[in-house]
């Protein structure tokens, strides 16, 4: 057993690189689920080795990719509370959240040999939640859109910045539209804690649909 | 005596926590509709072609 900080082997980068990986496959699994695409543009996949569905759609998976990549500088250096897969009605109103929150340990304590096997066996239980969530949810109503939220710091956007997608997909701070939902019912689905991540996902679902 | 309430929204340096977005939205529903049935389409026609040339 060996500690190591944030700072030995680019910890925030591994880390940041897992679960940017695991938030993709999450994301199209999210929009599959809840049925804001056509079925038809979803392909089977297996992923953690469980199955999962991806889109085939080249605009919708890079726009998913462009997301990502702006928010990964985020998760590197620890800035992101959460990332949130809203789904929104025609109205542009929020009637699903899909909320990543995640904190990473400033010390960690590893044998690097089970590590990521083990993370990768929570991050499949998570899929697997996601995979059978519809059964707890209420249909959305037709013409549903999605976006993605990052809860961050002022400072640590510089971070975004940096990156070099950033100027082809810029970001906003959300207004009040965008993230409030009244009295949403809460229905919490996974929750993991690993050497180098803890993270918890639970919906937020708007009473009144339609 | 008038006490300062902490907001704890704000770190003590002042960073505040924000919300960010993308600007850009993702592809519509509706023009993802579309690239399926052209996909499709383009599929069907590829396949009468492969049978055309077998025959």
């Amino acid at each position: 057993m060996t500690t190591i900080t944030r700072q030995d082997l680019n910890f925030g980068q591994v880390v940041a690189d897992i679960l940017c990986e695991f938030l993709e496959v999450a994301i199209h699994l999210i929009l599959y689920v809840r049925e804001v695409y056509p079925s038809g543009i979803f392909q089977k996949r297996k992923k953690y080795n469980v199955p999962v569905q991806m889109s085939c759609h080249p605009e919708l998976n890079q726009y998913i990719q462009d997301t990502l990549h702006c928010v990964k500088p985020l998760i590197e250096k620890n800035d992101a509370e959460k990332v949130v897969v809203v789904i929104t009605d025609k109205e542009h109103r929020p009637v699903e959240r899909f909320v990543f929150e995640i904190s990473q340990p400033p010390l960690l304590s590893i044998s690097s040999d089970t590590l990521l096997s083990h993370v990768e066996q929570l991050l499949r239980a998570f899929l697997l939640k996601i995979s059978v969530c519809d059964a707890v949810l209420i249909n959305n109503p037709p013409g549903c859109s999605f976006t993605v939220l990052v809860h961050t710091r002022d400072a640590a956007t510089r971070n975004m910045e940096k990156v070099q997608v950033i100027k082809d997909f810029p970001w906003i701070v959300a207004d009040e539209q965008e993230v409030h939902m009244q009295e949403p019912r809460l229905i919490p689905l996974k929750t993991m804690t690993s050497d180098i991540v803890k993270m918890q996902l639970y919906v937020e679902e708007r009473a009144q649909k339609s | 005596g008038h006490t300062e309430q902490a907001n704890p929204d704000q770190s003590p340096a002042g960073d505040k926590k924000i919300i960010l977005l993308p600007c850009k939205n993702p592809p519509s529903r509706g023009c993802v509709q579309l690239w399926l049935q052209a996909r499709k389409q383009y599929e069907s026609l590829q396949k009468c072609g492969r049978e055309s040339r077998l025959r």
